[in-house]
């Protein structure tokens, strides 16, 4: 006996498919935490002019640049590698390598050092990230064990080799770069912006990039869907080793000599860098020019927090409570209701 | 002891991929190695060195495999090591009965930071990594307020006693770790126990299996967390003394001890037992290196290689009882 | 059946369920009476599992009620439905693979010794009893991850049935079952014992042996409730989609057999397989039938450069070609396309959009130089999308939040993308609607006539049978039967797929 019990005269009107309506929403959550992030790092410095009336001037906003240039550097390759679901625990040490290489080996004034010298201790520090991708994907060690693994043993190898207090001095290609000026701006900042540009175009908009939110999101499709996904491992370990050797010169130019310990305050903020500015940690998501605010936030609670003149403990303990504010803003909850909050307003 | 009750460690073949398994072996077969480079290293003294040394990294490593069993991270561990330590070393207490409070304080002190991670993660669905960092950082500052330069001093009935030995034989270092590893026994046997295996495979099948998966999760970061108090304690026992930057050192080794051990970072897999063994090699390896005349500067490497080597060995046998297994 | 003063077991009425401004469940309202086995039909993204969650305890709707045998149930929680009497055996399965088949069956609460502590024995003892009771064949201490599939679904049926619930859910729990037998013996003898079913399954001829009546949901509300032995499939099909059933009938005109096949294996041994060879011609649909883990797996996976070839040879169009690995295999113009169970850990990316999920299959088409260009993307999708019939307004959806209908477009839609000329498809179909499917094989049959070769495995008799021009089944990896036209039909396949030769005809002579 049919017994039929037709609520609605005309089916499916009113009715959204649950599921599919909420795709939508879910991708521009990346937008906004992004942009939450820099709202936050422009009322970070309007507030902290009632501290020391000099911030926020045009200068200062140079110097807080110069400053966060090594770490924008280094969260780039930190966030390719937490892109495609890794970490890389080994920066410090490259970056040590790569000043210390950068200090004692590459000569001073020479032109060769510039063109030939530099590039050399890049691809040597790249190798430590070669390393790292075959560890990774050919003999499946978990990424934070071979990058930890290979930070160890290079770090202990600058140890020896160094007798513990590297020599040599700053090339002067290096000085140049990191206290030079161009046309009234510091010509590191400059480096910045077009490192920036093409480190965020490299991401978003080209097939390597593509391919490391694939990877990240699902290694296994990834693989189906016919990427190398072992040569990309590699060559994203290798690319985040290359650009903290990098960085490691970069500091060298900036204080004019090397510290074995340089590298070792800038692994917890790249990785904080890179959560703040909004990528997960579990890979697939997440883009640079988050990161960027990331860093440059880290950059500008640091200077604050120091100029504040509190004792170190006191320093620390307000970063890491706004590191933990930006971190609960970012939980999708709160996304959620600022959304609805700005809604409203309209 | 890896994975659920009477599992693959039934079978031979079991035995063999059993993380623990690998490392025990690791364990003595570098005791062999010390034993043949230094002599009196058989005799009892010399063993309770090493339990003394080892000690506070294995009880480390025992908190943050709570963590790690769930499939996330926990740096807090550094933090809390180094608040334990200064809050001991600044503010000693005499006798048993402040050692007593001492510990009490110093587990609370953990459970306490574990709490807050333990709510950030499982109530508030943040991501661990992320939120231990910030915890990490907040408490290492704390630490830094509370003593801002190596300093202080441990209360002595508690250096004293806990790096003596029991009778001249037994280390008293070695009672507690063996207290942590009786209750670690006995949480394997609760249904919270199980629940943790469950939740660090499968989040959502655990929940439809009508686990509290949320509740899981904070617990286990709270133990974690108490964990790392006791770890603390046992740490200013050994120093006797206070540094703010004591737990950062050792950050690194605990997730070594951990990995060492068997304890697979993907969750689910793994047990306590191995990131103690784990831990107590890694520092044995340390003995052995530096007997063996290698230059300090090169002990790093060595770590590093050990570290790479027996996870590649774990990963091979896996991978042959995994073949082995599908062909039978 | 005396309607008027039976209890029903479960009473609904009414159950709305918005997650946001989307409406999940927009009023559901059916009966279900003691003893009773009632099927559930309805596409997916009906409300089906949305209703399978509230009555499980997992969610809790907006309004609405439900009683269960005469009193409130509003259940909190898993644990509450079960002490109230409701138990599920989801279609995700629930099951944990690290632990033992003892400690799934317990949880969360394991049995206890006198200690307090968890008693081992007493568990398997207890998990011994309950699987002796159901007949399932199992060892107690095993660790699930080394049950196959079909003993996981039905550990996952038995873990439910073990809680004597007044209710019992079943979710799709045929799917990879290769016979029902057992589950419909002791479904009998639960409803004898006065248990009611609610039986959730795509499989017609399975809910008719099962049930005597359905409920019907479409776009998150209950159609009607209908008695299944008076309603005929059209009928069923015109309620769950809201117009008539279209047939699919396979158009055989496209075929090319003058030219060289365009995939031609030989003698292969790879995996399980052992000594595989057939053709498959230019414009041909093959098709793949078998038990579960027969071999078509590791078949598929070596032909995708999966699993390792040890012996035997490829060829494609003529020429030898070697397929070490997917990205080999792609460029020999071979591309697979996965199971839809596993879609989620092999298939999609999760994270990203389905414009991104798609055209990640063609990243050359879509860039220059490597430099992705946003107007090639947005064509490429466009024309995908319309021959797998992918509507436009989901490409900018994060992928994770379409129905697996719509994935499993997306997911072929890529597939397609490449510019592959073989593919290889396996079970496209499973878990998916009435209405995808004969979308999907509309786009299968289009892409065939225009040229392509189709491998095709299924689990579904009846695909087959409509869809395929040869019919190869695999039985203990090895091709024991190779069925062409009009020998293709369901009691042939059947026979040869549980290995009973002489009941089939083997390879005819061409």
């Amino acid at each position: 006996m049919l017994n039929l019990r037709d609520e609605s005269a005309t089916a499916g009107t009113g009715f959204v498919r649950g599921e599919d309506k909420r795709g939508a929403v879910r991708l521009q959550r990346e937008t906004v935490s992004a942009i939450g992030v820099y709202l936050v790092c422009i009322l970070a410095l309007f507030l902290s002019k009632f501290i020391n009336p000099e911030f926020g001037s045009f200068h200062q906003l140079q110097t807080i640049l110069t400053l966060a240039s090594f770490l924008i550097v280094v969260s780039y390759g930190q966030g390719l590698t937490v892109l495609i679901g890794g970490l890389d625990l080994s920066i410090p040490s490259v970056i040590t390598v790569g000043g210390v290489l950068a200090a004692a080996w590459v000569s001073t004034l020479s032109p060769a050092g510039f063109w030939w010298q530099i590039p050399a201790v890049l691809i040597v520090c790249s190798l430590i990230g070669v390393v790292n991708g075959l560890g990774v994907t050919l003999l499946r060690i978990p990424p934070f064990i071979m990058t930890l693994a290979s930070g160890i043993i290079v770090y202990s190898i600058c140890l020896g080799a160094t007798g513990g207090t590297p020599s040599g001095a700053a090339p002067n290609s290096l000085s140049t770069l990191m206290a030079g000026r161009i046309g009234g701006v510091p010509i590191v900042n400059v480096f910045v912006v077009i490192f920036c540009a093409i480190a965020i175009f490299m991401q978003s908009r080209t097939s390597f990039g593509q391919r490391l939110y694939a990877m990240g999101s699902n290694a296994t499709a990834a693989k189906i869907a016919g990427m190398r996904i072992n040569a990309i491992t590699v060559c994203t370990y290798a690319l985040s080793s290359a650009l903290a050797g990098f960085a490691g010169m970069m500091l060298v130019g900036y204080s004019n000599g090397a510290t074995l310990r340089m590298g070792d305050s800038y692994l917890l903020p790249s990785i904080a860098a890179v959560v703040i500015g909004g990528s997960s940690i579990l890979g697939g998501r997440g883009t640079f020019v988050g990161t960027i605010g990331g860093a440059i936030l880290l950059t500008i609670f640091d200077m604050v927090i120091t100029s504040l003149g509190l004792a170190q403990g006191w320093r620390t303990m307000i970063s890491g409570g706004l590191i933990l504010a930006a971190i609960l803003l970012q939980h999708e909850g709160a996304l959620d209701w600022i959304r609805s909050v700005g809604r409203r307003r309209n | 002891m890896s994975t659920a009750i009477g599992t693959r460690s039934s079978s031979a073949r079991g035995l063999l991929t059993n993380g623990l398994t690998t490392v025990v072996i690791l364990y003595v077969v570098l005791y062999v190695v010390y034993s043949r480079m230094e002599a009196g290293a058989l005799t009892a003294s010399a063993f309770g060195d090493l339990v003394n040394n080892s000690i506070p990294l294995a009880i480390a490593a025992a908190g943050a495999t709570f963590v790690i069993l769930l499939g996330g991270f926990d740096l807090s561990v550094a933090g809390v090591l180094s608040l334990v330590n200064v809050v001991l070393a600044t503010h000693p207490m005499d006798g048993a009965g402040g050692a007593l409070m001492s510990v009490v304080i110093a587990i609370s002190i953990g459970a306490a930071v574990g709490l807050c991670n333990g709510i950030f993660v499982a109530y508030g669905g943040l991501q661990s990594i992320a939120v231990t960092l910030a915890m990490m950082i907040l408490t290492r500052g704390l630490a830094l307020v509370v003593l801002d330069a190596p300093g202080g001093s441990v209360s002595d009935w508690i250096s004293d006693t806990l790096t003596n030995s029991l009778w001249g034989v037994v280390p008293a270092s070695g009672l507690v770790a063996l207290a942590v590893a009786a209750l670690w026994a006995i949480f394997r046997r609760t249904n919270t126990g199980v629940a943790l295996y469950a939740v660090g495979k499968d989040q959502t099948a655990a929940a439809l299996s009508g686990i509290n998966v949320k509740r899981t999760k904070c617990i286990a970061f709270v133990l974690a967390g108490a964990l790392y108090g006791l770890a603390g304690f046992m740490l200013s026992a050994q120093t006797a003394s206070g540094d703010p930057n004591a737990g950062s050192t050792l950050l690194l080794l605990v997730f070594a001890s951990v990995a060492l051990g068997g304890t697979a970072f993907t969750g689910g897999q793994g047990g306590l037992y191995g990131s103690m063994i784990g831990a107590a090699t890694l520092m044995l390896l340390q003995k052995v290196l530096f007997s063996s005349g290698v230059q300090s500067f090169y002990i790093g490497l060595f770590q590093g290689f050990v570290m790479v080597v027996a996870v590649i060995f774990v990963n091979v046998i896996t991978y042959v009882a995994r073949r082995n297994r599908e062909h039978a | 059946m005396d309607a008027a003063s039976v209890i029903p077991t479960l009473n609904v009425t009414g159950l709305h369920k918005s997650y946001g401004p989307t409406v999940a469940l927009g009023g559901v309202t059916f009966t279900i009476l003691p003893g009773e086995v009632h099927a559930l039909l309805g596409e997916n993204g009906a409300g089906k599992s949305t209703l399978v969650k509230i009555l499980s305890g997992v969610v809790t709707p907006d309004s609405g009620a439900a009683e269960l045998v005469g009193s409130p149930y509003k259940p909190q929680s898993i644990l509450d439905a079960r002490a109230q009497g409701v138990a599920t055996a989801f279609q995700e399965l629930s099951l944990l693979p690290n632990l033992t088949v003892a400690e799934n069956l317990g949880l969360p609460r394991l049995e206890k010794g006198p200690t307090r502590l968890i008693s081992r024995r007493d568990n398997e003892d207890s998990a011994a009893a309950t699987l002796a009771r159901y007949g399932l064949q199992l060892h107690p201490r095993a660790p699930v991850s080394r049950l196959s599939l079909a003993d996981r679904q039905r550990l996952e049926i038995v873990r439910a049935m073990s809680k004597e619930p007044k209710l019992l859910i079943l979710d799709e729990p045929t799917a990879v079952l290769s016979s029902t037998d057992w589950l419909f013996a002791i479904i009998r003898a639960e409803t004898a014992r006065g248990t009611s079913v609610l039986y959730i399954s795509h499989r017609l001829n399975e809910i008719r042996e099962l049930c005597a009546r359905g409920t019907v949901l479409r776009s998150g509300r209950s159609i009607a409730t209908t008695d299944l032995c008076d309603t005929d499939d059209a009928a069923i099909f015109e309620m769950m989609v809201g117009s008539s059933l279209a047939t699919f009938s396979r158009d055989r005109s496209n075929i090319d057999r003058a030219t060289e096949s365009r995939l031609k294996v030989t003698d292969l041994h790879a995996g399980t397989i052992k000594g595989a060879s057939f053709e498959v011609p230019v414009g041909g649909i093959v098709g793949v039938a078998g038990l579960d883990g027969q071999g078509q797996g590791d078949l598929f996976h070596a032909l995708f450069g999966l699993t390792a070839i040890e012996s035997g040879t490829v060829q494609v169009d003529g020429k030898a070609v070697k397929v070490k690995s997917p990205s080999q295999a792609l460029k020999a113009g071979i591309e697979v396309c996965l199971l839809p169970e596993e879609r989620k850990t092999q298939g999609i990316f999760a994270t990203l959009s389905v414009q991104k999920n798609v055209t990640l299959g063609a990243l050359s088409k879509v860039t220059t130089f490597g430099v992705m260009r946003r107007a090639r993307g947005l064509k490429l999708m466009g024309e995908v999308a319309r021959e797998v019939d992918l509507a436009d307004r989901y490409f900018n959806f994060q992928i994770g939040d379409l129905s697996g209908g719509n994935q499993q477009k997306a997911l072929l839609a890529r597939v397609l993308s490449t510019g592959a000329r073989t593919l290889l498809l396996f079970d496209p179909t499973r878990g998916v609607d009435v209405g995808t499917k004969q979308a999907i094989y509309e786009a299968i049959q289009r892409y065939a006539a225009a040229g392509g070769a189709v491998l095709l495995y299924s689990s579904e008799l009846s695909e087959i049978v409509q869809l395929c021009d040869q019919c190869l089944v695999v039985y203990d990896g090895r091709i024991v039967a190779q069925l062409e036209g009009e020998e293709i039909e369901e009691r042939r396949i059947v026979a040869a797929a549980t290995g009973h030769l002489d009941a089939s005809k083997t390879r005819r002579a061409a």
